[in-house]
């Protein structure tokens, strides 16, 4: 029979001080806290989603220091002093982001739970490529599964996005 | 002001929950979150087949958090150990005297946070004597297998069903008659229809009200309402089902599961609301499958037309019989494998059975049998043709069913209302320039395949299957 986990009755906390969508988050957090249940528990952004628990799927993608992380593998302890941005955070004052816009201008998606995902790693690319390449934007959605079977028209609305970035 | 302007039918229409979606303002089943709510976790059997001897909770439920720890015991108390599948089988919501499969729903702690739920799952101590395992339909059906259902009045082997159709005399007949015989032997492999959204279900059961309501991961709301109707005893206007946004279903989200149950049963039990959501690993080892069964196809042909075809199917259902529709297995190869084609003769088996695997069979991208079952009619067509040294378009023309023939009525009893096959394939092969791509083949190849031609055929084929399935669901699949 399994030992008690070391953490029972007693679970070793942390405070962290995260900083989603600009604004600084401190709580108190288990350090075993994922990083997606922070987000999406502790804090109530439940745009995040969880889908394969394994790092596989990429549904629960966000931007960590503008990098994509899969944060359910990640600890919310990890995410300390850093800046996460989440699918709430994409719009801005002057309105949606383009790559939502071009989500939903392109039928980029059917569902709905790998979209947050899919587009926090689109954002990326974009920054750091504004114009890529249909090859690049594949590889970049690698990480992404999309069960509903859209990756064709994902990769039209990213490719629509660069455009709208490269219009601004 | 009034517009002239056409809309509807044609247009471009931008979808209403796109909004939402691209958001993050979307409402799936983990994102409903209720005053009190608690937490559900499944202690799932190691074992494929194994006695239980007795389950030891004490440890888990001393664990700060746990309110409850339920097993099949408990729920057996209360009539719940047992529930009716959607194909009028029953299937165990908690194990009690034997788990059947690996995976299989064990025990269920319900506590605080999921957290502390998993660490007391992790507690749970269970004896376990293991049995042999059966892991096909054959095996499954040999003399002297183990019984799996031994908790069934009257269950005495592995056998679930049996159904026939066709006339298998004048098949016989056609096949003793036959220049030539045909056959194929296909395993269509079990397979998960893996929505990115795993199960799960906020259940709340009011008990100021006694009313319930079941936030849930459902394609099939009311179909469920009324399967909780039969399970908790209550009336169905005392069970709301709220199907939320849903996170791709493709099939796995129709049928029932024990997470549903246990969570509303524990919710009735404690009076908070219990949510219960699946990890990946959950979801592909113990939900709703599609496929997995063998088929046996015989084609018989004088001269070059068809004269008959058998075709014998074995199904492996898992330890609950809990396909989504009770007829549509059996309906959909009967009423689809005899293709377009004009065949006087025909006699189909469909035979079901227990094995020590997940139960379920759910129609995949709605394939119920359907795709498996055109598949052997036209993959039997394509060895017939080149065993006869034919063009394979050219079989087929000769043997589709002609336009005067409608309303045509197939050897296993289906009508057809109507349809021109030849026209609609001669347009397909024009379409594809399907002579010219022979005579690059014969150019490339010296008369065999080459691959690039192979995927072309694959597209000619298609488009002739596509018209036989949309013609056969107008004939009536039952649905």
């Amino acid at each position: 029979m399994a030992e008690a986990p070391a953490v029972l009755g007693g679970a070793t906390t942390r405070p962290v001080t995260v900083t989603v969508n600009g604004r600084p988050r401190s709580e108190l957090v288990e350090t075993r806290l994922l990083l997606v249940h922070f987000l999406r528990q502790t804090l109530g952004l439940t745009g995040t989603h969880i889908g394969c628990d394994t790092t596989s799927c990429g549904a629960c993608t966000v931007l960590l220091d503008g990098v994509p992380v899969k944060s359910c593998t990640m600890f919310a302890v990890q995410a300390d002093g850093h800046e996460v941005k989440t699918v709430e955070g994409l719009a801005g004052a002057e309105g949606l982001h383009p790559i939502q816009e071009a989500f939903r201008e392109e039928h980029g998606l059917q569902c709905g739970f790998c979209t947050p995902g899919m587009m926090l790693t689109a954002t990326a690319l974009l920054e750091r490529s504004p114009s890529p390449s249909e090859e690049e934007i594949r590889w970049a959605l690698s990480g992404n599964v999309c069960r509903c079977t859209g990756y064709q028209n994902i990769v039209k609305a990213v490719a629509s996005a660069a455009g709208k970035l490269a219009g601004r | 002001m009034a517009t002239t302007e056409i809309r509807g039918i044609g247009h471009s229409v931008k979808r209403q929950e796109d909004a939402r979606f691209i958001q993050g303002r979307g409402t799936y089943v983990d994102d409903v979150v209720l005053p009190g709510m608690l937490h559900l976790e499944f202690l799932r059997s190691p074992y494929a087949h194994a006695r239980i001897n007795s389950i030891d909770t004490s440890a888990a439920a001393a664990v700060p958090g746990v309110v409850a720890v339920v097993t099949g015991e408990l729920l057996a108390e209360h009539n719940l150990a047992w529930m009716p599948t959607l194909s009028g089988d029953t299937q165990a919501v908690l194990a009690t005297d034997k788990v059947r499969f690996q995976g299989q729903e064990v025990a269920a702690v319900i506590a605080e946070s999921p957290y502390i739920a998993k660490d007391a799952v992790e507690l749970i101590d269970v004896d376990y004597e293991p049995l042999q395992a059966i892991t096909s339909p054959q095996q499954a059906l040999e003399p002297g297998a183990p019984v799996i259902r031994d908790e069934k009045e009257g269950q005495t082997d592995n056998a679930i069903y049996h159904w026939e159709a066709g006339d298998k005399e004048a098949t016989d007949r056609a096949f003793a008659e036959a220049d030539r015989v045909v056959t194929l032997d296909t395993f269509y492999p079990r397979c998960h229809p893996a929505p990115l959204e795993c199960c799960g279900c906020v259940a709340d059961v009011n008990p100021a009200t006694g009313k319930a309501t079941i936030y849930m991961t459902s394609q099939a709301p009311h179909a469920h309402r009324t399967l909780f109707a039969l399970v908790a005893g209550l009336p169905e206007h005392k069970i709301r089902i709220i199907s939320p946004d849903i996170g791709g279903g493709f099939g796995n989200k129709v049928p029932i599961y024990p997470g549903y149950v246990v969570a509303t049963a524990a919710s009735l039990l404690i009076g908070q609301p219990v949510k219960w959501i699946e990890d990946r690993t959950g979801n592909l080892i113990s939900t709703g499958f599609a496929r997995d069964y063998h088929m046996h196809g015989e084609l018989a042909l004088s001269g070059d037309r068809i004269t008959g075809l058998r075709v014998k199917m074995l199904s492996d259902n898992g330890a609950f019989f809990a396909d989504a529709q009770p007829t549509t297995c059996k309906a959909g190869l009967f009423h689809i494998v005899t293709g377009s084609y004009d065949i006087p003769a025909a006699h189909v088996s469909a035979v079901g059975a227990y094995t020590n695997k997940a139960p379920g069979g759910v129609a995949y991208r709605c394939s119920f049998r359907v795709t498996e079952a055109a598949y052997c009619i036209e993959r039997g067509m394509d060895i017939l043709a080149q065993k006869l040294g034919m063009d394979p378009a050219e079989l087929r023309l000769k043997n589709f069913i002609k336009p005067e023939q409608f309303p045509y009525h197939s050897a296993l009893g289906w009508e057809y209302d109507s349809g021109d096959y030849a026209t609609a394939m001669k347009k397909g092969m024009e379409t594809v320039k399907y002579a010219e791509l022979r005579k690059e083949q014969a150019a490339r190849r010296g008369g065999l395949a080459s691959p690039s031609l192979l995927s072309h055929r694959t597209r000619l084929r298609r488009i002739a299957l596509s018209g036989s399935a949309e013609i056969s669901d107008c004939a009536g699949v039952p649905s």
